[in-house]
């Protein structure tokens, strides 16, 4: 029976596998060692001379080398790919505290966002966005929200006016929009009005001529000063989140009473006062041709203020000059 | 309204109730802190002392040598000022004592003589402003005490605002009448009889106006000017009222103690019958400010035989008023009408402490009791005599009950308040009322003009029930999550816009005629009547200009091109439609592309973005002024006139001084529905592979792609296409205009035969179609 020396066989092996440099090599290592013209197939070649229990013997042998070379082959063929692509990954490095690209922010004015987000706040309870224009009638500015004509906000150093009799001006409130609102639509009415207020100032850090304000407007039949609570404890919940504590103060305007500011407790644990509200004065239901068995709240918070405490902004100025390192921070 | 914890004390027994609390309590009450703090005494070891003698320095004649007796001791003390004898007593910083700025005292050797400290003035000690001389205290202080011990020199002080509707809270009495309703505390009552000796010299006459109803006085003699008391002083000193001389000082006292001003009147200087009228046009006064006013039928004045002497509620007269010399005095207490004051006080723009209180509306019935407590103050200090008060009020109705119905409370507030509480409430607030089971009836007090109607009382009520002890209840409103047209007209541009990388601007709506005339010179802008500046004349009648200035302003402070947007009014003075009355305005978008040579073409960009976000949109053009002649169009929505795109001409961007071509869109918000924005029509998806040609023409400098294009979609309507233009290159007069073909067919694969039969079909009708020809491979 002839004799294969199978340990000089795979030493052979072992060492073609360790000058391997290319995976392609792998083919002709499998050719040299299991192919046609293999020490291998040369042994083959001579079981039909042997013996039959010899051929049994020496068959199985064959074979069982024939297993063995083929599944090194294999196994090192995978380890080489796997050590190739691990060094492949060792290799390469990102430093990722690199900003390629400048700081863009939403492309949207921070004021924008703000004003969408108390929006969506109310539109979640029910309310619709009302508009109304910005230029006005001084009856609808003043008058229909019971502002007597003596009042001091009515000066020309406050308000200002577009004709000479004083008969029109840029509204100096988004209250304006509850009269536009309710001549136009009967109760019951709820309604947010997010625009553009004006006052007699000069831009600067702390004033602006142009500011915004959400009006918002409750007239049902039950309506009462609980659910003017509620309602804006809901919305400064929201807004500042859960924990944020709120507190009412009264007040005074002309068009609602009783009349409130809403404070909240800001982080240092002072409180800030962020919108006025109020039970809708009787005499401005009146106004607008309303039943006496409706009634109802209303209230005006500053936009600018909101995005002013959430974000720290110290300039009211920021807002309007546009400059685009402002713009992309938000 | 200015505050000291010691002054209230007057009035309500705060001694239980501490800083925290009475904070809390204001508040609580609608009087808004803006501020608080602690007054401590600014100096320490002072020492009441007297001066024994007076003697010349040996080696300086602007000093004297006092000697002073401090209890215990007697010191040598050199004094620099000479407003007092001996016999004075006065506050001493011995050594190792401090004054103002913790400036430490010691001996001192004051040319050759040892001062054992030195004596100090009121503002050496910061207790007032008071630059004449040291400090002269009357007999009440003991001498030796420590003076920090004589006084209320450690006190609380509250800066408070008071809503205009509250001018009764304008006072020490008014803040106390709602804190001891608060507190469930008793308003103590400060009130001394007069024992009056003289008959009034002098006749008043409240007059015809109904402007004034009342005016009352009192005729005081023999009094002397010179300093108040130490405790007036002190008060007025620390609410930031100027100390003057007692007559002065006592009135602004009164004023601030019970809300009643008073004017003093030098009584010698004054003649005949003392009276009220309004002025006549032209009439002159010459005020204390020694200014001389120019009065009209709107002004209320005093006068004296007619005569013009003081302007009523707002400032006296030069010619009657207080002087060192006089003698005698009449003071005036008197009721005048709100409206009138204000209308007075702003059109001279003299703003005083009275004239606030009487805008705002003083106690109707008050005159007489801030006569007798100025009176009471008065002969506290000095021997006087005084007259009886001289009465000259007219008949005024007096209020009415006002009665509703209790259930009405419940509905406006939400809760049910005990008609217990009310009662309290009411009887301590002094407002007279009656209570049933089912109504409530109540009076409207002389001082609270706030109290007209049922919902004021209710207001009231509330109020004392603390707005934070209501429950908080949420109604839902009948438009859930419906914002409506308007809003989300708004949001789908700034969504749409913000992706494509528009920054959102906002900007100030005011600008000057010449830039509103550069793109709309035939509009006639709205003009402000009192404009913030020259340069804040008129309101904008577009958007342009505004996004041209952000765009400038960023390319010049920050080398930054970019594109923008904004979404507001714009302005004009044509008839509004919605609107009566008020001038034309339209809620526009505007957006601005600067030409920073990217690849495409900023026009074609927006023609493509307007495609994109505005369904059905056509373009006609149409030269505008500010634009150029050829890229210029208006902006067709389904046939309906929503806007217009072009470039800024070449005239006015050298003007302008702008770097590169801008190219800008104004779109009018108001004509567009949000349901039509948001069309898409759904495209199935073919399953079968697609056959593509990508094809070369020559074609006319004028021709329309988009023709092409739509004439190949027509020739392949059953099909799923992508049909793009990829080249388009003009030289000279030749233009090759590439377009890609992608098509499927939803039935079936294409073999080699319909590919090439497709192809031909195509190529055949275009070039027939259109006059154009196909470039060959190569070519």
């Amino acid at each position: 029976m002839p004799e294969l020396n199978l340990d000089k066989i795979l030493a052979s092996l072992d060492l073609r596998i360790s000058e391997v440099t290319l995976p392609d090599e792998y083919d002709q290592i499998s050719k040299d060692y299991l192919g046609k013209d293999s020490l291998l197939a040369e042994e083959r070649k001579k079981l039909p001379t042997l013996s039959n229990e010899d051929k049994k013997t020496y068959g199985k042998k064959l074979t069982e080398l024939s297993k063995k070379i083929e599944s090194k082959i294999a196994s090192s063929k995978k380890q080489f790919i796997l050590d190739t692509f691990q060094k492949k990954e060792k290799d390469e490095f990102t430093d990722i505290t690199i900003d390629w690209n400048r700081n863009e922010g939403s492309y949207k004015h921070i004021l924008s966002s703000v004003m969408d987000e108390v929006v969506n706040i109310f539109s979640s309870i029910g309310y619709e966005v009302a508009y109304g224009p910005e230029a006005e009638t001084s009856w609808h500015n003043f008058d229909a929200l019971n502002t007597p004509d003596w009042h001091p906000a009515r000066y020309e150093s406050d308000t200002i006016y577009l004709n000479s009799d004083l008969e029109t001006l840029l509204r100096t409130q988004t209250s304006t929009v509850q009269i536009r609102h309710m001549e136009q639509n009967d109760p019951p009415v709820y309604i947010v009005a997010p625009g553009r207020v004006f006052r007699s100032d000069q831009l600067d850090a702390t004033h602006s001529p142009v500011f915004h304000q959400l009006e918002g407007l409750a007239i049902d039949k039950n309506l009462s000063f609980t659910d003017l609570k509620g309602t804006l404890e809901y919305f400064t919940k929201e807004f500042f989140g859960e924990n944020i504590e709120t507190k009412f103060i009264p007040h005074f305007f002309p068009f609602t009473e009783p009349s409130a500011e809403v404070l909240v407790k800001w982080n240092d644990g002072s409180w800030l006062e962020i919108l006025g509200c109020g039970m809708v004065d009787p005499n401005v239901l009146e106004n607008v041709g309303y039943s006496k068995e409706y009634k109802g709240f209303a209230w005006g918070v500053g936009i600018e203020r909101l995005a002013m405490l959430r974000y720290k902004i110290d300039h009211i100025k920021n807002f309007y000059e546009n400059d685009i390192r402002f713009l992309e921070q938000f | 309204m200015k505050l000291l914890r010691s002054w209230l004390q007057d009035w309500i027994d705060l001694t239980d109730i501490d800083d925290t609390d009475l904070s809390t309590a204001l508040e609580s009450l609608g009087f808004e802190i803006e501020d608080y703090k602690l007054i401590n005494p600014d100096y320490k070891n002072i020492i009441v002392g007297k001066v024994l003698e007076i003697y010349p320095h040996p080696n300086a004649d602007k000093v004297r040598v006092t000697k002073v007796d401090v209890g215990n001791k007697i010191y040598e003390i050199v004094c620099g000022a000479w407003n007092f004898e001996e016999g004075a007593i006065v506050p001493v910083a011995l050594p190792n004592s401090y004054i103002k700025d913790s400036f430490k005292i010691d001996k001192r050797d004051i040319r050759g003589v040892e001062s054992n400290g030195m004596i100090c003035s009121a503002s050496e000690l910061n207790l007032w402003d008071e630059h004449d001389g040291i400090l002269i205290l009357d007999e009440s202080f003991k001498i030796g005490s420590d003076l920090s011990k004589t006084y209320n020199s450690t006190d609380s002080y509250w800066e408070v605002g008071v809503t205009p509707n509250r001018g009764d809270c304008m006072s020490y009495l008014g803040i106390a009448r709602e804190l001891s309703t608060y507190f469930n505390k008793k308003l103590k009552k400060i009130e001394k009889p007069l024992n009056p000796k003289l008959k009034p010299v002098l006749k008043v006459n409240s007059g015809k106006s109904k402007l004034c109803s009342s005016y009352q006085s009192i005729e005081i003699e023999n009094i002397s000017i010179k300093d108040s008391s130490f405790l007036i002083k002190y008060r007025l000193s620390n609410i930031g009222v100027r100390i003057i001389n007692n007559v002065v000082d006592y009135t602004n006292y009164v004023l601030h103690d019970i809300g009643q001003p008073l004017h003093a009147f030098d009584r010698d200087k004054l003649y005949g019958t003392i009276s009220v009228r309004k002025a006549k046009e032209g009439e002159k006064l010459k005020t204390l400010d020694e200014q001389i006013r120019t009065l009209d039928n709107d002004d209320l004045i005093i006068t004296d035989n007619n005569e013009p002497i003081a302007l009523a509620g707002v400032m006296g007269g030069f010619d009657t008023e207080v002087t060192n010399e006089t003698q005698n005095l009449l003071i005036e207490s008197a009721y005048f009408d709100k409206v009138s004051i204000m209308k007075t006080s702003r059109k001279l723009n003299l703003i005083s402490d009275a004239s606030v209180r009487f805008e705002r509306g003083i106690d109707r019935n008050i005159q007489a009791y801030g006569l007798k407590r100025f009176t009471n103050l008065y002969e506290l200090d000095e021997n006087i005599q005084y007259s009886e008060i001289s009465d000259s009020s007219k008949q005024t109705e007096s209020e009415n009950f006002i009665t509703f119905d209790t259930s009405l409370i419940e509905s406006i507030l939400g809760q049910l308040i005990d008609n217990k509480f009310i009662a309290s409430t009411l009887k301590s607030l002094s407002i007279e009322n009656e209570i049933k089971k089912d109504t409530i009836k109540f009076k409207q007090p002389s001082w609270r003009y706030d109290l007209e109607r049922p919902i004021d009382l209710i207001e009231e009520i509330a109020k004392h029930y603390g707005f934070n002890n209501f429950k908080s209840t949420l109604p839902i409103g009948n438009n859930l999550n419906q914002v409506g047209n308007y809003w989300n007209v708004r949001k789908y541009f700034i969504d749409k816009l913000s992706l494509e990388k528009f920054n959102e601007t906002q900007s100030l709506s005011f600008t000057q005629k010449e830039y509103n005339e550069f793109f709309d010179p035939d509009k006639e802008g709205v003009k402000v009547l009192n404009p913030i500046d020259q340069t804040q004349e008129y309101l904008r009648t577009n958007l342009y200009y505004s996004l041209i200035k952000i765009y400038k302003f960023n390319y010049d402070q920050n080398n930054f091109s970019g594109k923008y947007f904004e979404i507001n009014n714009i302005y004009n003075n044509s008839t509004n439609k919605n609107y009566k009355k008020i001038p034309k305005q339209d809620y526009t978008l505007g957006f601005l592309v600067p030409d920073n040579n990217s690849d495409i073409n900023p026009m074609q960009y927006i023609a493509s973005l307007l495609r994109k976000i505005l369904p059905g949109v056509s373009f006609e053009q149409l030269s505008k002024p500010g634009f150029h002649q050829n890229n210029s169009y208006l902006i067709m929505a389904d046939n309906k006139l929503v806007g217009h795109t072009g470039q800024l001409s070449y005239l006015l961007k050298e003007e302008l001084d702008v770097s590169e071509n801008l190219f800008m869109t104004q779109i009018y918000l108001e004509e567009l529905n949000f349901v039509g924005l948001n069309i898409t029509n759904y495209k199935p998806l073919s399953h079968y592979p697609f056959i593509k040609f990508d094809l070369s023409f020559k074609v006319n400098r004028d021709l329309n792609a988009n023709d092409l294009i739509q004439e190949v979609e027509n020739l392949l309507k059953n099909n799923e296409n992508s049909i793009k233009i990829f080249d388009d290159y003009a030289f000279e007069k030749t233009r090759n205009l590439g377009i890609r073909i992608i098509t499927r067919s939803y039935e079936k694969t294409y073999n080699e035969k319909e590919n090439t039969e497709i192809l031909n079909m195509i190529v055949e009708k275009l070039t027939s179609k259109f006059n154009i020809t196909l470039n060959e491979k190569g070519e």
